[in-house]
Protein backbone atom coordinates (compact mmCIF):
# COMPACT_ATOMS: atom_id res chain seq x y z
CA UNK A 1 0.00 0.00 0.00
CA UNK A 2 1.23 3.26 -1.11
CA UNK A 3 0.61 6.65 1.72
CA UNK A 4 1.72 10.15 1.13
CA UNK A 5 4.48 10.94 -1.47
CA UNK A 6 4.66 7.42 -2.80
CA UNK A 7 6.83 5.96 -0.33
CA UNK A 8 5.99 2.47 0.62
CA UNK A 9 4.21 1.99 3.69
CA UNK A 10 4.22 -1.19 5.82
CA UNK A 11 0.84 -1.84 7.25
CA UNK A 12 1.32 -4.52 10.06
CA UNK A 13 -2.24 -6.80 10.34
CA UNK A 14 -2.38 -7.23 13.89
CA UNK A 15 -1.55 -3.02 14.93
CA UNK A 16 -2.82 -1.19 11.61
CA UNK A 17 -5.99 -3.45 11.04
CA UNK A 18 -7.29 -6.16 13.57
CA UNK A 19 -9.88 -4.28 16.31
CA UNK A 20 -9.89 -1.47 13.91
CA UNK A 21 -13.30 0.37 13.49
CA UNK A 22 -14.79 0.25 9.60
CA UNK A 23 -16.22 2.74 8.25
CA UNK A 24 -18.62 3.26 5.02
CA UNK A 25 -18.30 5.88 2.77
CA UNK A 26 -20.47 8.32 4.31
CA UNK A 27 -18.46 7.82 7.63
CA UNK A 28 -20.92 5.22 8.91
CA UNK A 29 -19.64 2.75 11.43
CA UNK A 30 -20.33 -0.61 10.01
CA UNK A 31 -18.25 -3.12 12.10
CA UNK A 32 -14.64 -3.59 13.79
CA UNK A 33 -12.52 -5.65 11.75
CA UNK A 34 -12.88 -9.45 13.76
CA UNK A 35 -10.51 -11.43 11.52
CA UNK A 36 -8.86 -11.10 8.22
CA UNK A 37 -9.64 -13.67 5.18
CA UNK A 38 -5.97 -14.43 2.76
CA UNK A 39 -6.61 -15.84 -0.47
CA UNK A 40 -3.49 -17.36 -2.52
CA UNK A 41 -2.19 -15.35 -5.68
CA UNK A 42 -5.17 -16.79 -7.85
CA UNK A 43 -8.05 -16.22 -5.28
CA UNK A 44 -7.21 -20.15 -4.69
CA UNK A 45 -6.41 -21.48 -1.28
CA UNK A 46 -3.34 -20.58 0.67
CA UNK A 47 -0.37 -22.91 0.46
CA UNK A 48 2.85 -23.15 2.73
CA UNK A 49 5.68 -20.87 0.81
CA UNK A 50 3.23 -19.42 -1.59
CA UNK A 51 2.94 -15.38 -1.81
CA UNK A 52 -0.34 -14.67 0.42
CA UNK A 53 -2.94 -11.30 0.16
CA UNK A 54 -5.73 -10.19 2.48
CA UNK A 55 -9.08 -11.11 0.37
CA UNK A 56 -11.50 -9.82 2.81
CA UNK A 57 -12.50 -8.18 6.16
CA UNK A 58 -14.65 -10.87 8.13
CA UNK A 59 -16.66 -9.40 10.80
CA UNK A 60 -19.27 -10.58 13.20
CA UNK A 61 -19.37 -14.43 14.34
CA UNK A 62 -15.72 -15.13 13.95
CA UNK A 63 -15.11 -13.06 16.95
CA UNK A 64 -16.32 -15.24 19.31
CA UNK A 65 -14.89 -18.37 17.59
CA UNK A 66 -11.59 -16.32 17.58
CA UNK A 67 -11.63 -15.67 21.52
CA UNK A 68 -13.21 -19.28 22.37
CA UNK A 69 -11.91 -21.50 19.49
CA UNK A 70 -14.12 -23.89 17.17
CA UNK A 71 -14.86 -22.74 13.78
CA UNK A 72 -17.99 -20.68 11.88
CA UNK A 73 -19.51 -22.97 9.06
CA UNK A 74 -17.58 -21.12 5.61
CA UNK A 75 -21.48 -19.80 3.85
CA UNK A 76 -21.54 -18.43 7.13
CA UNK A 77 -19.31 -15.74 7.59
CA UNK A 78 -19.84 -12.25 7.12
CA UNK A 79 -17.23 -11.26 4.87
CA UNK A 80 -16.43 -7.45 3.20
CA UNK A 81 -14.33 -7.92 -0.04
CA UNK A 82 -11.21 -6.05 0.85
CA UNK A 83 -11.47 -4.89 -2.93
CA UNK A 84 -14.09 -2.10 -0.78
CA UNK A 85 -11.44 -0.76 1.13
CA UNK A 86 -10.15 2.74 -0.02
CA UNK A 87 -8.12 4.25 2.99
CA UNK A 88 -6.30 2.47 6.00
CA UNK A 89 -6.01 5.30 8.25
CA UNK A 90 -6.74 5.21 11.84
CA UNK A 91 -10.19 3.52 10.86
CA UNK A 92 -10.63 1.64 8.05
CA UNK A 93 -12.78 3.57 5.23
CA UNK A 94 -14.49 1.49 2.48
CA UNK A 95 -15.46 3.10 -0.71
CA UNK A 96 -19.50 1.30 -0.55
CA UNK A 97 -22.41 2.61 1.43
CA UNK A 98 -23.03 0.41 4.08
CA UNK A 99 -26.63 -0.47 2.94
CA UNK A 100 -24.85 -2.10 -0.03
CA UNK A 101 -23.35 -4.92 2.97
CA UNK A 102 -24.85 -8.08 3.19
CA UNK A 103 -22.24 -8.16 6.41
CA UNK A 104 -24.52 -7.02 8.71
CA UNK A 105 -27.92 -8.04 8.80
CA UNK A 106 -28.41 -8.21 12.74
CA UNK A 107 -28.34 -4.27 12.60
CA UNK A 108 -31.20 -3.65 9.84
CA UNK A 109 -33.35 -6.68 11.39
CA UNK A 110 -32.94 -4.74 14.87
CA UNK A 111 -33.84 -1.48 12.97
CA UNK A 112 -36.61 -2.64 11.22
CA UNK A 113 -38.36 -5.18 13.35
CA UNK A 114 -37.59 -3.25 16.63
CA UNK A 115 -36.33 0.50 16.84
CA UNK A 116 -37.62 1.98 13.85
CA UNK A 117 -41.02 0.85 15.08
CA UNK A 118 -41.35 2.68 18.49
CA UNK A 119 -42.88 6.32 18.00
CA UNK A 120 -40.12 8.74 17.32
CA UNK A 121 -37.46 6.22 15.95
CA UNK A 122 -36.94 7.79 12.73
CA UNK A 123 -36.85 11.19 14.12
CA UNK A 124 -33.74 13.43 13.83
CA UNK A 125 -32.88 14.33 16.80
CA UNK A 126 -30.39 17.54 15.67
CA UNK A 127 -33.71 18.49 14.04
CA UNK A 128 -35.20 20.21 17.74
CA UNK A 129 -37.61 18.99 19.77
CA UNK B 1 -22.81 33.03 25.79
CA UNK B 2 -22.00 30.16 23.32
CA UNK B 3 -18.48 29.86 24.71
CA UNK B 4 -20.26 29.45 27.96
CA UNK B 5 -22.44 26.63 26.93
CA UNK B 6 -19.53 24.99 25.23
CA UNK B 7 -18.42 23.96 28.46
CA UNK B 8 -21.45 22.16 29.48
CA UNK B 9 -19.93 18.77 28.30
CA UNK B 10 -17.45 18.91 31.22
CA UNK B 11 -19.95 20.41 33.50
CA UNK B 12 -22.32 17.72 32.89
CA UNK B 13 -19.83 15.23 32.99
CA UNK B 14 -18.52 16.40 35.94
CA UNK B 15 -21.92 16.97 37.77
CA UNK B 16 -23.17 14.08 36.43
CA UNK B 17 -19.53 12.12 37.27
CA UNK B 18 -18.38 13.36 40.23
CA UNK B 19 -21.46 14.28 42.22
CA UNK B 20 -23.65 11.53 41.29
CA UNK B 21 -25.41 9.56 43.74
CA UNK B 22 -22.27 7.52 44.57
CA UNK B 23 -20.38 10.78 45.66
CA UNK B 24 -23.02 12.24 47.08
CA UNK B 25 -23.03 9.06 49.27
CA UNK B 26 -19.35 8.55 49.58
CA UNK B 27 -18.70 11.81 51.06
CA UNK B 28 -21.27 12.35 53.01
CA UNK B 29 -20.48 9.04 54.38
CA UNK B 30 -16.81 10.06 54.57
CA UNK B 31 -17.68 13.60 56.03
CA UNK B 32 -19.41 12.29 58.98
CA UNK B 33 -17.30 9.05 59.63
CA UNK B 34 -13.71 10.91 59.01
CA UNK B 35 -14.18 14.34 59.08
CA UNK B 36 -12.27 15.98 56.32
CA UNK B 37 -8.95 13.82 56.95
CA UNK B 38 -9.64 11.93 53.53
CA UNK B 39 -9.70 15.74 51.11
CA UNK B 40 -6.75 14.63 49.73
CA UNK B 41 -7.83 11.80 47.94
CA UNK B 42 -10.61 13.93 46.33
CA UNK B 43 -7.97 16.19 44.93
CA UNK B 44 -5.68 13.91 44.33
CA UNK B 45 -9.04 11.98 42.44
CA UNK B 46 -9.99 15.37 40.07
CA UNK B 47 -6.55 16.02 38.89
CA UNK B 48 -6.20 12.37 37.81
CA UNK B 49 -9.21 12.52 36.23
CA UNK B 50 -8.41 15.88 34.84
CA UNK B 51 -5.48 14.19 33.60
CA UNK B 52 -6.87 11.43 31.76
CA UNK B 53 -10.15 12.94 30.67
CA UNK B 54 -8.41 15.60 28.75
CA UNK B 55 -6.79 13.50 27.13
CA UNK B 56 -9.01 11.02 26.17
CA UNK B 57 -11.13 14.26 24.29
CA UNK B 58 -7.93 15.09 22.42
CA UNK B 59 -7.31 11.83 20.82
CA UNK B 60 -11.54 12.38 19.89
CA UNK B 61 -11.48 15.38 19.03
CA UNK B 62 -8.03 15.10 16.80
CA UNK B 63 -8.68 11.38 15.42
CA UNK B 64 -12.42 10.93 15.79
CA UNK B 65 -12.02 7.55 17.73
CA UNK B 66 -14.07 7.30 21.16
CA UNK B 67 -12.47 5.34 24.20
CA UNK B 68 -13.82 2.04 23.58
CA UNK B 69 -12.53 1.75 20.54
CA UNK B 70 -9.24 2.55 21.61
CA UNK B 71 -9.67 0.23 24.51
CA UNK B 72 -10.75 -2.59 21.71
CA UNK B 73 -7.65 -1.57 19.18
CA UNK B 74 -5.00 -1.49 21.81
CA UNK B 75 -6.26 -4.56 24.01
CA UNK B 76 -7.39 -6.87 20.90
CA UNK B 77 -10.49 -8.28 21.85
CA UNK B 78 -9.31 -10.65 24.93
CA UNK B 79 -8.66 -7.92 26.91
CA UNK B 80 -10.85 -5.42 25.99
CA UNK B 81 -13.23 -7.66 26.42
CA UNK B 82 -12.49 -7.95 30.15
CA UNK B 83 -12.70 -4.58 30.47
CA UNK B 84 -15.78 -4.35 28.61
CA UNK B 85 -17.53 -7.27 31.16
CA UNK B 86 -15.91 -5.45 33.94
CA UNK B 87 -17.23 -2.00 32.53
CA UNK B 88 -20.75 -2.72 31.60
CA UNK B 89 -21.26 -4.67 34.69
CA UNK B 90 -19.99 -1.56 36.85
CA UNK B 91 -21.73 0.73 34.55
CA UNK B 92 -25.24 -1.44 34.92
CA UNK B 93 -25.05 -1.04 38.92
CA UNK B 94 -24.45 2.60 38.62
CA UNK B 95 -27.11 3.19 36.50
CA UNK B 96 -29.49 1.25 38.89
CA UNK B 97 -28.50 3.21 41.99
CA UNK B 98 -28.77 6.51 40.07
CA UNK B 99 -32.42 5.49 38.83
CA UNK B 100 -33.02 4.43 42.99
CA UNK B 101 -31.59 7.80 43.57
CA UNK B 102 -33.51 9.76 41.28
CA UNK B 103 -36.86 8.05 43.12
CA UNK B 104 -35.22 8.77 46.59
CA UNK B 105 -35.06 11.53 45.83
CA UNK B 106 -38.20 12.49 44.16
CA UNK B 107 -39.80 10.59 47.50
CA UNK B 108 -37.90 12.91 49.61
CA UNK B 109 -39.64 15.82 47.67
CA UNK B 110 -42.86 14.30 47.50
CA UNK B 111 -42.77 11.69 50.13
CA UNK B 112 -44.57 9.36 47.80
CA UNK B 113 -43.65 5.55 47.64
CA UNK B 114 -39.77 5.24 45.74
CA UNK B 115 -40.96 2.03 44.43
CA UNK B 116 -43.68 4.24 42.45
CA UNK B 117 -41.21 6.38 41.36
CA UNK B 118 -38.42 4.02 39.66
CA UNK B 119 -40.83 2.96 36.93
CA UNK B 120 -41.23 6.92 36.15
CA UNK B 121 -37.67 8.06 36.62
CA UNK B 122 -36.47 4.91 34.04
CA UNK B 123 -39.06 6.42 31.65
CA UNK B 124 -38.24 9.84 31.97
CA UNK B 125 -34.53 8.99 31.45
CA UNK B 126 -35.33 6.56 28.39
CA UNK B 127 -37.76 9.51 26.88
CA UNK B 128 -34.59 12.50 26.83
CA UNK B 129 -32.05 9.30 25.31
CA UNK B 130 -34.73 8.75 22.41
CA UNK B 131 -35.91 11.97 21.65
CA UNK B 132 -33.48 15.02 22.96
CA UNK B 133 -30.99 16.93 21.33
CA UNK B 134 -27.31 15.71 22.97
CA UNK B 135 -26.68 19.61 23.93
CA UNK B 136 -30.08 20.27 25.20
CA UNK B 137 -29.32 17.72 27.30
CA UNK B 138 -26.11 18.31 28.61
CA UNK B 139 -26.73 22.11 28.97
CA UNK B 140 -30.57 21.40 31.34
CA UNK B 141 -28.85 18.91 33.32
CA UNK B 142 -25.65 19.99 34.05
CA UNK B 143 -26.92 23.51 34.48
CA UNK B 144 -30.06 22.59 37.07
CA UNK B 145 -27.19 20.22 38.95
CA UNK B 146 -24.95 23.49 39.82
CA UNK B 147 -28.13 23.71 42.46
CA UNK B 148 -25.78 21.57 44.31
CA UNK B 149 -23.38 24.19 44.85
CA UNK B 150 -26.58 24.75 48.21
CA UNK B 151 -23.90 22.21 49.89
CA UNK B 152 -21.46 25.10 49.66
CA UNK B 153 -23.70 27.68 50.96
CA UNK B 154 -25.04 25.77 53.39
CA UNK B 155 -21.28 25.37 54.31
CA UNK B 156 -20.72 29.04 55.31
CA UNK B 157 -23.99 29.65 56.88
CA UNK B 158 -23.11 26.79 59.05
CA UNK B 159 -20.25 29.27 60.14
CA UNK B 160 -17.77 26.25 60.95
CA UNK B 161 -14.37 26.35 62.85
CA UNK B 162 -12.12 26.61 59.86
CA UNK B 163 -9.48 26.09 61.23
CA UNK B 164 -10.32 22.80 62.58
CA UNK B 165 -11.59 21.89 59.12
CA UNK B 166 -7.91 22.31 57.94
CA UNK B 167 -6.54 20.85 60.78
CA UNK B 168 -8.41 17.47 59.67
CA UNK B 169 -7.37 18.27 56.47
CA UNK B 170 -3.68 18.90 56.07
CA UNK B 171 -1.92 16.61 57.73
CA UNK B 172 -4.60 14.41 57.15
CA UNK B 173 -5.44 12.89 60.64
CA UNK B 174 -7.48 10.24 60.50
CA UNK B 175 -9.75 10.21 64.25
CA UNK B 176 -8.24 7.47 66.47
CA UNK B 177 -12.10 5.93 66.80
CA UNK B 178 -11.67 4.44 63.17
CA UNK B 179 -9.62 1.56 62.44
CA UNK B 180 -6.68 2.30 59.85
CA UNK B 181 -8.11 -0.58 57.53
CA UNK B 182 -11.27 1.17 57.01
CA UNK B 183 -9.66 4.80 56.26
CA UNK B 184 -7.72 3.39 53.27
CA UNK B 185 -11.00 1.28 52.15
CA UNK B 186 -13.03 4.72 51.84
CA UNK B 187 -9.80 6.27 50.51
CA UNK B 188 -10.45 4.00 47.38
CA UNK B 189 -13.68 4.11 47.25
CA UNK B 190 -13.47 7.74 46.89
CA UNK B 191 -10.87 7.83 43.78
CA UNK B 192 -12.80 4.84 42.45
CA UNK B 193 -15.92 6.98 42.52
CA UNK B 194 -13.61 10.55 41.09
CA UNK B 195 -11.78 8.46 38.74
CA UNK B 196 -15.08 6.40 37.30
CA UNK B 197 -14.09 4.87 33.91
CA UNK B 198 -17.67 6.14 32.56
CA UNK B 199 -16.67 9.46 33.14
CA UNK B 200 -14.29 8.82 30.18
CA UNK B 201 -16.13 6.85 27.90
CA UNK B 202 -19.18 9.29 28.96
CA UNK B 203 -16.47 12.77 27.37
CA UNK B 204 -14.96 10.92 24.89
CA UNK B 205 -17.87 10.22 23.27
CA UNK B 206 -19.56 13.40 23.89
CA UNK B 207 -17.17 15.05 22.08
CA UNK B 208 -17.90 12.63 19.19
CA UNK B 209 -21.78 13.50 19.60
CA UNK B 210 -20.26 17.49 19.51
CA UNK B 211 -18.32 16.56 16.33
CA UNK B 212 -15.07 18.00 17.92
CA UNK B 213 -12.35 18.81 15.39
CA UNK B 214 -8.47 20.09 16.28
CA UNK B 215 -9.74 23.25 16.38
CA UNK B 216 -11.68 22.13 19.51
CA UNK B 217 -9.20 21.42 21.82
CA UNK B 218 -9.26 24.26 23.38
CA UNK B 219 -12.88 23.78 24.24
CA UNK B 220 -11.59 20.26 25.73
CA UNK B 221 -8.69 21.68 28.02
CA UNK B 222 -11.43 24.63 29.44
CA UNK B 223 -13.92 21.77 29.89
CA UNK B 224 -11.85 19.68 32.27
CA UNK B 225 -10.16 22.20 33.86
CA UNK B 226 -13.67 24.11 34.93
CA UNK B 227 -16.26 20.81 34.60
CA UNK B 228 -13.85 18.58 37.20
CA UNK B 229 -12.60 20.86 40.06
CA UNK B 230 -16.04 22.33 40.11
CA UNK B 231 -17.53 18.70 40.53
CA UNK B 232 -14.36 18.20 43.18
CA UNK B 233 -15.11 21.45 45.20
CA UNK B 234 -18.94 20.04 45.30
CA UNK B 235 -17.38 16.74 46.77
CA UNK B 236 -16.05 18.64 49.40
CA UNK B 237 -18.70 20.81 50.57
CA UNK B 238 -20.69 17.81 51.00
CA UNK B 239 -18.36 16.07 53.15
CA UNK B 240 -17.32 18.91 55.36
CA UNK B 241 -20.97 19.86 55.74
CA UNK B 242 -21.30 16.17 57.63
CA UNK B 243 -17.81 16.91 59.25
CA UNK B 244 -19.36 19.99 60.91
CA UNK B 245 -22.87 18.57 62.06
CA UNK B 246 -23.29 14.53 61.28
CA UNK B 247 -19.85 13.91 63.15
CA UNK B 248 -20.18 15.70 66.44
CA UNK B 249 -23.59 14.47 66.41
CA UNK B 250 -22.12 10.56 65.56
CA UNK B 251 -24.78 10.32 62.65
CA UNK B 252 -23.86 7.09 60.34
CA UNK B 253 -25.21 8.58 56.96
CA UNK B 254 -27.26 4.85 55.57
CA UNK B 255 -30.31 7.88 54.01
CA UNK B 256 -30.26 10.70 51.76
CA UNK B 257 -32.19 12.28 54.30
CA UNK B 258 -29.65 12.43 56.25
CA UNK B 259 -27.61 13.79 53.39
CA UNK B 260 -29.18 16.98 53.25
CA UNK B 261 -29.83 17.11 56.83
CA UNK B 262 -27.20 19.83 57.70
CA UNK B 263 -28.75 21.70 54.32
CA UNK B 264 -31.84 22.19 56.00
CA UNK B 265 -30.27 22.70 59.10
CA UNK B 266 -28.40 25.52 58.07
CA UNK B 267 -30.75 27.54 54.94
CA UNK B 268 -34.10 26.63 55.96
CA UNK B 269 -36.68 24.70 53.51
CA UNK B 270 -35.54 26.92 50.65
CA UNK B 271 -32.19 25.71 50.48
CA UNK B 272 -33.04 22.46 51.22
CA UNK B 273 -35.45 22.42 47.86
CA UNK B 274 -33.18 23.91 46.00
CA UNK B 275 -30.37 21.32 46.40
CA UNK B 276 -33.26 18.42 46.26
CA UNK B 277 -33.94 19.95 42.92
CA UNK B 278 -30.21 19.85 42.61
CA UNK B 279 -29.62 15.98 42.74
CA UNK B 280 -32.24 15.04 41.35
CA UNK B 281 -30.79 17.13 38.37
CA UNK B 282 -26.97 15.15 39.27
CA UNK B 283 -28.82 11.98 39.69
CA UNK B 284 -30.89 11.99 36.20
CA UNK B 285 -27.58 13.49 34.60
CA UNK B 286 -25.57 10.51 36.05
CA UNK B 287 -28.63 7.60 35.02
CA UNK B 288 -28.08 9.25 31.60
CA UNK B 289 -24.24 9.26 31.27
CA UNK B 290 -24.42 5.79 32.33
CA UNK B 291 -27.16 4.64 30.57
CA UNK B 292 -25.60 6.16 27.31
CA UNK B 293 -21.83 4.63 28.40
CA UNK B 294 -23.49 1.10 28.45
CA UNK B 295 -24.64 1.67 24.75
CA UNK B 296 -21.27 3.60 24.11
CA UNK B 297 -18.71 1.11 25.23
CA UNK B 298 -20.75 -2.47 23.70
CA UNK B 299 -21.54 -0.61 20.49
CA UNK B 300 -17.40 0.47 20.39
CA UNK B 301 -16.43 -2.75 21.62
CA UNK B 302 -18.09 -4.36 18.08
CA UNK B 303 -18.24 -1.01 16.09
CA UNK B 304 -21.79 -1.04 15.64
CA UNK B 305 -23.33 2.59 14.47
CA UNK B 306 -23.93 4.65 17.72
CA UNK B 307 -24.64 8.28 19.09
CA UNK B 308 -27.55 10.36 20.06
CA UNK B 309 -26.76 12.76 17.05
CA UNK B 310 -28.08 9.79 14.51
CA UNK B 311 -31.95 8.78 14.32
CA UNK B 312 -32.11 5.79 17.10
CA UNK B 313 -33.08 3.70 13.36
CA UNK B 314 -29.40 4.25 12.17
CA UNK B 315 -27.93 3.32 15.61
CA UNK B 316 -30.53 0.65 16.27
CA UNK B 317 -28.23 -1.46 18.75
CA UNK B 318 -26.81 1.19 20.32
CA UNK B 319 -30.51 2.39 21.44
CA UNK B 320 -31.73 -1.27 21.93
CA UNK B 321 -28.63 -1.77 24.34
CA UNK B 322 -29.68 1.29 26.22
CA UNK B 323 -33.37 0.25 26.65
CA UNK B 324 -32.34 -3.06 28.15
CA UNK B 325 -29.72 -1.39 30.38
CA UNK B 326 -32.68 0.19 31.69
CA UNK B 327 -35.04 -1.95 31.85
CA UNK B 328 -32.58 -4.45 34.05
CA UNK B 329 -31.79 -1.94 36.30
CA UNK B 330 -35.42 -1.34 36.77
CA UNK B 331 -35.57 -5.21 37.62
CA UNK B 332 -32.98 -4.67 39.99
CA UNK B 333 -34.41 -1.83 41.83
CA UNK B 334 -37.99 -3.89 42.27
CA UNK B 335 -35.61 -6.41 44.51
CA UNK B 336 -36.02 -3.31 46.80
CA UNK B 337 -32.44 -3.77 47.13
CA UNK B 338 -30.91 -0.35 48.77
CA UNK B 339 -29.78 2.00 46.11
CA UNK B 340 -27.07 3.46 48.27
CA UNK B 341 -25.75 0.33 49.24
CA UNK B 342 -25.98 -0.91 45.34
CA UNK B 343 -23.15 2.48 44.85
CA UNK B 344 -21.26 2.10 47.37
CA UNK B 345 -20.31 -1.59 46.33
CA UNK B 346 -20.02 -0.12 42.56
CA UNK B 347 -17.80 2.62 43.27
CA UNK B 348 -15.46 0.47 44.87
CA UNK B 349 -15.82 -2.34 41.87
CA UNK B 350 -14.79 0.63 39.34
CA UNK B 351 -11.30 1.24 41.12
CA UNK B 352 -10.65 -2.75 40.20
CA UNK B 353 -11.53 -1.90 36.51
CA UNK B 354 -9.08 0.96 36.56
CA UNK B 355 -6.13 0.31 34.79
CA UNK B 356 -7.52 -1.69 31.72
CA UNK B 357 -8.83 1.85 30.53
CA UNK B 358 -6.15 3.72 31.27
CA UNK B 359 -3.29 2.22 29.60
CA UNK B 360 -4.70 2.23 26.40
CA UNK B 361 -5.47 6.39 26.72
CA UNK B 362 -2.27 7.27 27.95
CA UNK B 363 -0.59 4.98 25.10
CA UNK B 364 -2.68 6.10 22.12
CA UNK B 365 -2.41 9.52 23.37
CA UNK B 366 1.25 9.09 22.44
CA UNK B 367 0.77 7.60 19.31
CA UNK B 368 1.73 9.66 15.86
CA UNK B 369 -0.63 8.00 13.67
CA UNK B 370 -3.55 9.25 16.08
CA UNK B 371 -2.34 12.06 17.24
CA UNK B 372 0.02 13.81 14.41
CA UNK B 373 1.82 16.78 16.31
CA UNK B 374 -0.67 16.37 19.02
CA UNK B 375 1.04 14.02 21.13
CA UNK B 376 0.87 14.00 24.93
CA UNK B 377 3.98 16.56 26.16
CA UNK B 378 6.35 15.53 28.69
CA UNK B 379 5.07 16.67 31.70
CA UNK B 380 1.72 14.76 31.03
CA UNK B 381 3.33 11.57 30.25
CA UNK B 382 5.34 12.08 33.33
CA UNK B 383 1.77 12.65 35.79
CA UNK B 384 0.45 9.77 33.81
CA UNK B 385 2.54 7.01 34.66
CA UNK B 386 2.46 8.32 37.96
CA UNK B 387 -1.13 8.33 37.82
CA UNK B 388 -1.05 4.60 36.32
CA UNK B 389 1.28 3.48 39.68
CA UNK B 390 -1.11 4.70 41.98
CA UNK B 391 -4.72 3.67 40.05
CA UNK B 392 -3.42 0.02 40.06
CA UNK B 393 -2.62 0.04 43.51
CA UNK B 394 -5.52 0.91 44.11
CA UNK B 395 -6.73 -1.50 41.98
CA UNK B 396 -4.71 -4.75 43.49
CA UNK B 397 -5.66 -2.76 47.30
CA UNK B 398 -9.73 -2.47 46.26
CA UNK B 399 -10.46 -6.28 46.80
CA UNK B 400 -8.77 -7.80 49.96
CA UNK B 401 -9.65 -3.71 51.82
CA UNK B 402 -12.85 -4.97 51.31
CA UNK B 403 -12.95 -8.28 52.25
CA UNK B 404 -10.69 -6.73 55.59
CA UNK B 405 -13.23 -4.35 56.49
CA UNK B 406 -16.30 -5.62 55.84
CA UNK B 407 -16.90 -3.07 52.74
CA UNK B 408 -16.17 -0.54 55.63
CA UNK B 409 -18.20 -1.53 58.50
Amino acid sequence: MTGTGGEVRLVDARLHLLSRQVLDVDGEPVRTVDDLELAGPDGGEVTAGQEVHVSAILVGPVLATRLFGGRVPDGRLPRIAWDDVGHVGTAIELTVPSDRLDADWVEGWVRDRLIARVPGGRHDPEAGG
Amino acid sequence: MKKLLGVALGVLTAIGGFVDIGDLVTNAVVGSRFGMSLAWVVVLGVVGIVLFASMAGRVAAVSGRATFEIIRERLGPRAAGANLLASFAINLLTLTAEVGGIALALHLASSVEPRLWIPVAALAVWLVLWRVKFQIMENVAGLMGLLLVGFAVALFQLGPDWGELLRQAVPPSPPGTEHPASYWYYAVALFGAAMTPYEVFFFSSGAVEERWTRKDLGTNRLNVLLGFPLGGMLSLSIAACAAVVLLPAGVEVSSLSQIVLPVAQAGGVLLLALVILGIVAATFGAALETALSSGYTLAQYLGWSWGKFRRPARAARFHLTMIVALLLAIGILMTSVDPVAVTEMSVVFSAVALPLTYVPILVVANDPEYMGEHVNGRVVNALGTVYLVIVVVAAVAAIPLMIATGAGS
